[in-house]
């Protein structure tokens, strides 16, 4: 499903380059949940960044279902991300103004798809995630476990393959942290999504098939069967 | 696209104190405007010159107020004479005030019964002509007059020191009859006490538009060496070489309305790029989902766009319902000026700000579009 070859990410900052990600290569194979662990500035959040199609590699090749993505254009980048891929924040992001239901419509707006058919995907998607009781409630009205879970149907509307999820659970409590991990690991098993999500939690990361550590840009693995190509 | 704009639409509807005072804003300006708008267009209906036009107005030479004007009555039967004159009415003119003022009143002394005769397009619309006929005070308020004093048939009513019996109220194609109240001449004459005899104009209707020119000059001509030599124009040219306080005056307005367009302009961009500011991470949370840059800047243009239509709605509404209710006049040497709207002005007035909306969101929609996804979602 994702293929990395030697990718590398650099930028300036005033006189300096900085270089989050060198030379890292990497293979999630389709279906998998894999956690990425490390501290902070090791880069994981950079390589979710580029896995998820929001940034782009300075080097390197990111082969996501047998298409590069890193020589895809701006534009080709946008209707790829629409297509496959759904990005799960820490902080949910959710719209203020708009209901738990009309923030997971939003990904379905700029789709062909009528009222309707954008109703039911809505609705199954919030009921997949246990909210239909609550579509009609702003974030503002739910908890921050509820919000999360919005932000998750939001992702799954509109059934991309790859999920990408940035701490999904660092600002959420011990139970609706569980309740969120339960979710993505059913996700991954029953309904065959790739998940990449970073975390600090090495609980959260245990939720996972496998779990990944960066430092400084380079991957170590803490998974004995890893495969680095 | 639908779906877009119902977003847009989601997103103003429920940020409501900012669209209130957005609204308000552009609905303060184009008030402002429409005001303008409708005082210039009441200004070319009556200063215009149009190929449908065929009347002469006959006033003493060097004199532009109709206090100084004064021109013997009997100058009629020799005007009717002259080649292509179809009709010709002594009009004795007495008015409240000769400067620019927005409370002008003015009566036109005409003989009985030429009125009709003079003037076929007069529709009475409230009493009848037996009255006008009966009494020698009785009036024929123009419709603005009558609504502008809240004046019916029946009433009585006193200004400049003469008074007169409402007979009826009449309604004209041509805005300034809509403005005066028609009285005898000879009622008038004696009420100003300025003698039987003396009238402060002619009006007179040519055969056809093209005769204008040559009727004027055979009239101007004829009374050239006379003790009261005359200076003959069209109706229109009259109005703007004598009303000349009161066009440098709505001239000025010009600049006004620059000033309110030049507002909204400016209000709608200042609101949209704060509301872009305050939403970047918004915005590129849309950019993650998928959202090309085309449907962001829709939806910045749209909201633009909806506050600008709602401004327009509000400001053109109001300012069309306003200047109809108050039925504003205003005069300047005794020719008066009906201050009112027209739907295609308040149309314009709400198109304008549907423009000037989409128009003032361009830079905050680029704004939009230009930072890059990682950096706004840090922000």
């Amino acid at each position: 499903m994702i293929s990395c070859k030697a990718i590398t990410k650099s930028y300036t900052k005033g006189a300096n380059t900085v270089t989050p990600l060198e030379n890292l290569s990497l293979k999630v194979p389709r279906g998998e949940f894999l956690a990425l662990m490390g501290p902070s500035g090791s880069g994981k959040t950079t390589l979710l960044n580029l896995i998820s199609g929001i940034d782009t590699p300075t080097s390197g090749s990111l082969e996501i279902d047998g298409e590069d993505i890193a020589r895809f254009s701006r534009k080709q980048l946008t209707s790829w991300r629409a297509r496959k891929v759904g990005y799960i924040f820490q902080l949910y992001h959710l719209i203020p103004v708009l209901t738990a239901f009309e923030n997971v419509e939003l990904p379905l707006l700029i789709t062909s798809l009528s009222r309707a058919e954008r109703r039911k995907k809505a609705e199954e998607a919030l009921d997949l995630v246990g909210l239909s009781g609550r579509s009609d409630h702003t974030p503002g009205e739910l908890s921050g476990g509820q919000e999360q879970r919005v932000a998750i149907a939001r992702a799954l509307v509109a059934d991309p393959a790859l999920l990408v999820a940035d701490e999904p659970t660092g600002d959420l409590d011990r139970e609706s942290a569980t309740h969120i991990l339960g979710l993505l690991r059913s996700l991954s098993r029953e309904h065959g999504k790739t998940i990449v999500m970073v975390t600090h939690d090495a609980r959260a990361a245990a939720a996972a098939d496998r779990a990944l550590h960066l430092e400084k840009g380079k991957l170590l693995t803490t998974d004995p069967n890893l495969t680095v190509a | 696209m639908t779906a877009l704009l119902s977003l847009a639409f989601k997103q103003l509807v429920r940020h409501r104190l900012r669209t209130l005072l957005t609204v308000l804003g552009v609905g303060s300006g184009m008030f402002l405007f429409t005001s303008v708008e409708t005082l210039q267009q009441s200004l070319a209906s009556v200063t215009e010159e149009t190929a449908a036009d065929t009347t002469l107005v006959v006033y003493r030479e060097n004199r532009f107020c109709p206090m100084t004007s004064q021109l013997p009555e009997h100058y009629a039967d020799e005007i009717r004479g002259i080649d292509n004159v179809r009709e010709v009415i002594p009009i004795k003119i007495v008015v409240n005030n000769c400067g620019a003022s927005l409370d002008v009143i003015t009566f036109r002394g005409v003989p009985s019964g030429l009125l009709t005769k003079f003037a076929p397009e007069i529709e009475i619309v409230e009493g009848g002509s037996a009255e006008w006929e009966k009494r020698t005070d009785a009036a024929l308020l123009g419709e603005q007059f009558a609504k502008h004093r809240g004046l019916k048939s029946g009433d009585k009513f006193d200004a400049v020191g003469i008074t007169v019996y409402v007979a009826g109220i009449i309604r004209s194609p041509f805005p300034q009859d809509n403005n005066v109240a028609y009285v005898h001449l000879d009622f008038l004459q004696q009420a100003s006490k300025s003698g039987l005899g003396i009238v402060t104009q002619f009006n007179v209707r040519v055969e056809k538009s093209s005769d204008l020119k040559q009727v004027a000059e055979a009239i101007d001509s004829r009374f050239k060496s006379d003790q009261q030599p005359t200076n003959t124009r069209p109706e229109k040219a009259f109005f703007a070489e004598t009303a000349g306080q009161l066009i440098e005056l709505i001239g000025f307005t010009r600049w006004l309305g620059l000033g309110a367009v030049i507002a909204v302009v400016a209000l709608v961009a200042n609101s949209i790029l704060l509301m872009v500011r305050s939403r970047v991470k918004e915005n590129a949370v849309l950019r993650t989902l998928g959202y090309p840059g085309k449907a962001i800047m829709f939806l910045v243009l749209s909201e633009g766009g909806m506050l600008g239509l709602a401004g327009g709605i509000v400001g053109a509404g109001l300012a069309w319902g306003f200047l109809r209710w108050q039925s504003f006049t205003m005069g300047s040497e005794g020719h008066t000026l009906a201050v009112l709207p027209e739907i295609s002005t308040a149309l314009l007035a709400i198109a304008g700000a549907l423009i000037l909306g989409i128009v003032a969101s361009v830079h905050p929609a680029f704004v939009a579009i230009r930072q890059p996804i990682v950096k706004s979602l840090r922000s």
